[in-house]
This record gives C-alpha cells, structure tokens and sequence, in this order.
C-alpha cells in the first residue's frame, strides 16, 4: 500500500491497532460487537478528549502537566457550587472561567517570566489541585447533586444510538483539526513549535500565541471534566495525584506527535487513543490485572517509539544534510 | 613519498542522493594536501569518510596500504587521524587541559597532575595558552590550537582542517601557517579545506579540486594559479562574472534617508554605533566575525532582548523607534534575513508554500484571522517563479532542499512581507555558485526598485561587488565609509582589522 519510506509511526500504530482489532475480534468473543466498540470509544473518549489538549500543547513544543488537576478542580468546584445552592449556569460559567485563568496563568510564566514549560506546569498542577482542595470543596470526591441532574446527558446520554461522550470526542477532534489547520492561529503554534527563533523573526506574536495555547488547553480540559462527571455522577480530584496525566501523553506521543514540537495533528492523537482502547477493552474481557495492563501499555509505547527510530532515523547526518 | 592514507573510488549518498561519487584521493606522508571547491562540492564529506564520522556507501579505505574500516570518529583517532572542525567540538565549560585529555582519561585523573603535563605539552607546541582557563573563555584562534594540540597529543599522524582560517584574525592566520609547517616538519600529513585560494597556494604541497561530488585534478601546487583552480572549481570561468569589479557599473545615487543610527550600544558587542542607511542602493557592511554587525542589525530590528540595550537611537524615516520584539518592527516595514537560516530562517517540517504563507500571515497582509488556502496557493506560485525557488514536489519539507533553494525560501518568507529596508546578513553562505548568482541579481533588483538594502557580509568580493556604500565595522562601531568603486581589497581589510 505504501513504501517503507512512507511507514510513519501513526501508520504503524493504526497498523498495530487494526492487527490487534483482528486478533481480538478472532479470539474473543463479544469484542466484535456494535455494543462492545461503541462501550470501547466510550471508555477512551475522556482520554482522546485530553490528548487533543495536550497535542495542541505539544505541537507548540511545550507540555500541560497540569492539565488533569485543572480538569479535576474545575470540574469538582462546578459540582459543589452547585450543590451549595449556586445556580447551574453560574457554576458552569464560573468553573470556566477558572480554567482558562489557570490556563492563562501557567502561559504567562511560560510565555513571559520563561520558566520551562515541563516545570511551570508540574509546579501548577500541585499548586491548582492543592489551591482547589484547601479553599474551593471540602472533600476529595464531590458527587453530582441534583441540581445538575439536567447536564447528565453529557455524560450518560446518547444521540441515535452513539453515547454523548463519544460525539463530544468527535466535536473536539474535528474542532482541534479546523483550528490547526483553517486558524491563523493554528499554524503559528505550529510554526513555534517547529522553530521558535525562526517564529520570533518571522513576526509571529510567540508570547500571546504561547499563552493561549495553555488556555485552549485548560478550556478542551474543562470539557473533558464535564464528561467526566456526568458520567460517573461524581469527580474525584485525586485523580490530579495519579498517572493519568502520563496516559495522556502516552496517547499523544504513542500516535506519532514528536514532544520536539511542530509535528503531527488531530489524526495522530485518534489513532493513539484508539490503539489505547482496543487494548484495555481486550484486556479487560480477557481479565488482565491492571499493573499487567500498564506494564503492556508502557512495552506498547516502547515499541512504537523503537520501530519509529528504526524506520525514520533522526541522527546527525539526516539533520545536517543540509551541508553536505 | 610514501602513501599514508588513500581514499579508492569512494562513494557516499545521502538518501540515494549521491554527495562524493566515486572519489579516488591520495595522502603523502608529511605532505600539505589542500582540498577545494565550491560550497556542497563534497569537501567536507570526503573528510568526514576519512576521519570515520560518515562510513561511505561504497569504496574502500586504505590506512598504510592496508584496507581499514573505520567505526567512528574516536577510532579514527585511535588510528591516527585527527579532524578539526569549523565549528570546534571542544567542551566548552572544561578548562583548557580537561579537553586535551578528555578520551583518555583514566578512572581518576588528578587536575594538577593533568595541569602540569599540558602546561609542559602546550609550551612545546609553542601554543600561549593557559592550560586552566576555560575553553569558553578563548578566542576563535586560541579555540583551534587547542583542537591541534589535542589531535598532536593523540600522535596523530594525519590531521584534517575543515576551514581552520575563517574565524582567524590576519595575525592568529599567521600564527596558523607556521604551526602547519612545524607539523609537517615533524612528520604529520595533514588535509586542509580552504575558501580562501591564495592560503591554498601559499601553504599547500598538492591540491585536489572537485565538483559537484565528483574528482576534478590533483596537481603539484606550483602548477597551478588561481585562474586554473577557479576554473577547475566550477567548469567554467564563473568567477569573474560572479564577482566582477564593482567599478564596472556606476555606484547607485542615495535617495532619501530611510535609517539612522546613532550611538547605539548593547552589550558588549555593540559600542555607540552610528550610521545611516538610504533607499534606492546597496549599503555594504563589511567586517570580520566578532565585529558587532550581525548585533547591530538585530537591535535594528527588535530581534535582541532588551536587557542588553544600552542606548542610543534609532530613527527610521525622521520618527524614533525602539523594538523589544520583532514583530512591530516587521509592521513598520524593517525587515532582517538571517545569517543562520537553520537556526532561525525556515520551519523544517513546513513545505515552502506553509512557510512564506506563515511569514504572509505574520506581516500582516491579511487581515483575516482565517487560512485561505487559495491565497497560500498563490502567494507560493508567485515566489517560487520570482525567485526560481526548485522544488521536487509541492509538498516536500524545507529542510529536504539545497542551501541555495532554503536560502531563497528565507528571502521570500522576507519579501514577502513587503519590507522598506532589508538586512541581508550573509545572504550567500551555504550557497551554490548558480544561486549566489541568482540571489545578487535579486538583491540587485531590489535596490532598483528603490528599496533600502543593507548587506551584511564577510566576503569582501560579494561586499564589493554588491555595494553602492561600504562600511567597515570594526569592535561594535562602523569606522569607515567607503563609496562602491573607490575602494579595493586591501583598504577596507585594513580598516577592518587596524
């Protein structure tokens, strides 16, 4: 279908993906069902949802490790508002808000004081989740309260017959894909991710540009939260404590996004996501522990990394042939 | 003379691009080989097979007649042969005597015990330099002799200079040669890759020329001149019609005043430096690296950070101005192409239509916050027919064109925003002869059209060729002015560096 020379890592993984898809059609039963793929998009679209952030974010040649504690600490001060008598809209809005401030916040020390993008959002990320469980809720895991019974669709939901998460994940993808490509916007992230000297000279407002690429971030991560707690009724914000933010850049990084910034797109984050999916699903029917599971994740991303190094070498000379 | 290292029918491809096809070279013992030609020519892929940093495709390597593979560039160095690159691959936060015995060092190595014996290794090299400075403390020249003396402590027998004279003052050139020359007495061959023909001449026992990856002639050096090695280099005598005398054609007259600059200071590189620049001409600035012209330009167009800023003004058309970043600057219509296009020219994973599409949107032609694939479509027809930019396909990445086709990328990224004044710093580094010829014409036509242009070169005959005005830039300040066709050579490399 295509030479080696075409054999990027997004081909592989898809290649991967399509060849475990087979294998677990083949050898469990009740994987190749409509029910089962659509319960298998379901269960990865909070994930998929996450590593369009986080692509955008790295296709600017940064990272968002605050990214989960945002998601969490929005979303859980939402809940509590509104069980506390704020009205629905206001809590929303107000939950908004604070992600794109947070958002704008860790630009800012990107973008102008310069702090390294890996740093300023670590630090972030423990300031929010702590900042948020000392002054904004008072437990860990606020659940949904009644009030906010009538955003449950979000999560719960469905729209001829495919869930509501699953078309949000579509909503963003397809949204994230027009921004990178039809947003002036779009592709001056991409440009400062491909060469942030080159940017500057260029005339390309780098700094505004930085800044709002980590409130897009903390905006799609605010979505994400929604799904999240509509869909188990509740939000648990030690979540921002666990590894899930490293499943998020396992996605983005296993479908082809170089963390050197300036390469690959909406198409890479699916094809990630998907692979991530089919895995879990299989492994759950199969009744795989969970550490195993992560163990297999982990060798899975090694591999595609190990077969994009072999097929598409970056050493000196590739780099330098410029100057022969 | 006995043949110490050979080179037989080489080849080495780059993506089945061949860069050296079958190259058969010759190195005698204690000889001076230099090795020209023009930029891409495959001079410094030939090196590189021998010092074993790239293995060639095919053909062999013989070492003392015998066939040796060489795994890497320490092996090379174990095997005798030494490299010294254009840009020194010395570790930069070790002091002087760390580097020379960076390789070798055993578990332990005591720093007085390694300072005593450098001190001893330098003084008998005749180098003065101080053995516990930092590297990064030297200059260009001192840089190099401890490259040579690492390659002369590791009994190398046959050393490769990549360009070794391009950063060097007159003096520290000096200096240079007879260091080579006690090399050779002592035994040791070395290759030597020069630009510059006459210290070919000068230092030279044999000369081998090529072309286009492929071997030209090896001779004697005494039979040959200039004129035979210029036309040996390109296939043709080129290099008159590239850099014919200025005085040819009359100087362009000054229009009005676009630039002034007065006492500008910035760092250290920049010291209360004035000048000024007119439209409808070419105004030269010359001077060696170091000299603050590249910084100059920079704070022109807001590419420097302000915390070295130290005052000074810079007019453009009568109003002041004063850029923290480049963007406004960009606005006003100041524009500056840059010296190192890797660095800071091009986006590498865009095609050439994305990057001066980017730049387009960056300029602010559009006031659209929408892509308009039409428009990329077009803006990219328009500039790769103007400036016969030569692409595979339409797709194909930057980075996977020649210099010369990069090159012309960065200069239509820059037109492309409709500059008043243009800063060319090195327009033509890193570039093929036929594209050097293309981008002159352009920086010819610009100046035409009654644009400011500034160029900014080390290459006294591209500054003479081009320029209306010269001025020599010497320690951060411009000293000297000098109208085109009223200067030669000598004069302004006087200025330059006196």
């Amino acid at each position: 279908m295509f030479g080696v020379a075409n054999l990027t890592q997004e081909r592989i993984v898809l290649a991967l993906a399509l060849g475990l898809t087979t294998v677990f059609s083949i050898a469990l039963p009740g994987f190749l069902t409509a029910e089962n793929l659509l319960s298998l998009v379901r269960s990865v679209s909070v994930l998929g949802i996450l590593g369009i952030a986080m692509a955008l974010v790295v296709i600017g040649r940064g990272i968002d490790l605050s990214l989960v504690a945002v998601m969490a600490v929005s979303l859980a001060w939402t809940l509590h508002m509104v069980a506390t008598g704020v009205p629905l809209a206001v809590a929303l809005a107000l939950g908004l808000a604070f992600c794109l401030l947070a958002g704008i916040i860790t630009g800012f020390l990107i973008a102008y004081v310069e702090i390294p993008a890996i740093f300023a959002t670590l630090a972030m990320g423990t300031f929010i989740y702590g900042f948020g469980r000392y002054f904004l809720i008072t437990l860990d895991v606020v659940y949904l309260p009644d009030a906010a019974r009538s955003i449950v669709w979000i999560g719960s939901g469905s729209f001829l017959g495919i869930p509501v998460p699953v078309l949000v994940f579509g909503g963003v993808c397809l949204l994230g894909a027009l921004f990178l490509r039809y947003v002036k916007a779009g592709r001056y992230v991409r440009a400062i991710g491909d060469n942030l000297l080159a940017a500057r000279i260029t005339g390309i407002p780098v700094r505004p540009i930085i800044v709002m690429q980590y409130a897009l971030s903390g905006l799609i991560g605010f979505v994400a939260g929604l799904v999240t707690a509509t869909s188990v009724a509740s939000m648990n914000i030690r979540v921002a404590n666990s590894t899930f933010v490293y499943d998020v850049i396992l996605v983005v990084v296993l479908g082809g996004i170089g963390l050197s910034g300036g390469k690959g797109g909406v198409r890479n984050v699916i094809v990630g996501t998907l692979l991530i999916g089919v895995l879990i699903n299989g492994m759950t029917i199969m009744d795989v522990q969970y550490t195993v599971q992560n163990v297999i994740k982990s060798l899975i991303l090694l591999a595609a990394i190990v077969a994009d190094t072999i097929i598409n070498p970056r050493d000196e000379q590739t780099a330098q042939q410029g100057d022969i | 003379m006995k043949t110490i290292l050979e080179l037989r029918h080489a080849t080495k491809e780059y993506r089945g691009v061949p860069a050296v096809k079958d190259v058969t070279f010759t190195l005698e013992q204690g000889e001076v080989h230099a090795l020209l030609g023009e930029n891409g020519a495959g001079k410094s892929t030939l090196t590189k097979m021998l010092a074993g940093v790239i293995a060639p495709t095919a053909g062999d390597i013989l070492l003392d007649g015998q066939a040796v593979e060489l795994r890497g560039p320490s092996d090379a160095l174990h095997k005798g042969i030494a490299m010294v690159y254009q840009e020194t691959s010395l570790v930069p936060s070790l002091t002087v005597a760390q580097n020379l015995y960076l390789g070798d060092a055993r578990w332990f190595n005591r720093l007085r015990g390694i300072y005593i014996a450098a001190q001893q290794f330098l003084q008998s090299l005749n180098f003065p330099v101080d053995p516990t400075a930092l590297v990064s403390s030297l200059g260009a020249g001192q840089k190099q002799m401890v490259e040579i003396a690492r390659a002369v402590h590791h009994k190398a027998r046959v050393i490769i200079f990549d360009e070794p004279t391009g950063t060097l003052t007159p003096e520290e050139k000096h200096h240079f040669f007879a260091l080579v020359k006690r090399l050779q007495a002592r035994g040791v061959s070395i290759i030597f890759i020069s630009h510059a023909l006459e210290e070919a001449l000068q230092i030279s026992d044999r000369i081998t020329i090529l072309r286009d990856g492929e071997y030209v002639v090896t001779d004697r050096t005494e039979n040959f001149d200039r004129d035979r090695i210029v036309r040996a280099m390109v296939g043709r005598t080129l290099s008159d019609e590239l850099y014919g005398r200025a005085d040819q054609r009359r100087a362009r007259p000054a229009g009005r005043k676009v630039l002034s600059v007065q006492n500008l200071s910035m760092g250290t590189m920049v010291r209360n430096n004035t000048f000024s620049v007119f439209a409808g001409q070419i105004t030269g600035i010359f001077g060696l690296i170091g000299s603050g012209r590249t910084e100059t330009a920079k704070v022109i167009a807001g590419i420097m950070k302000r915390d070295f800023f130290h005052g000074g003004q810079i007019r453009l058309e009568d109003r002041p101005v004063r850029y923290r970043v480049p963007r406004p600057a960009i606005r006003d219509g100041i524009i500056y192409v840059t010296e190192d296009r890797k660095l800071e020219g091009f986006f590498e994973t865009m095609s050439v239509a994305e990057n001066i599409y980017v730049a387009a949107m960056a300029g602010g032609q559009s006031r659209s916050s929408m892509v308009s694939m039409s428009e990329m479509r077009q803006l990219a027809e328009t500039w790769t027919k103007a400036l016969n930019i030569r692409v595979i396909n339409s797709d194909a990445r930057v980075v996977e064109l020649s210099g010369g086709n990069q090159q012309k990328v960065v200069v239509g990224k820059a037109l492309v925003q409709k500059p008043k004044l243009i800063i060319f710093d090195e327009p033509t580094r890193g570039v093929d002869v036929g594209a050097i010829a293309e981008i002159h014409q352009l920086i010819n036509r610009l100046a035409d059209d009654g644009m400011a242009v500034v160029v900014i070169s080390s290459y006294l005959p591209e500054i003479l060729h081009l320029s209306d005005r010269i001025l020599v830039s010497r320690q951060g300040r411009i000293v000297e002015e000098f109208t085109g066709g009223q200067a030669d050579e000598e004069t302004i490399m006087y200025a330059a560096v006196h």
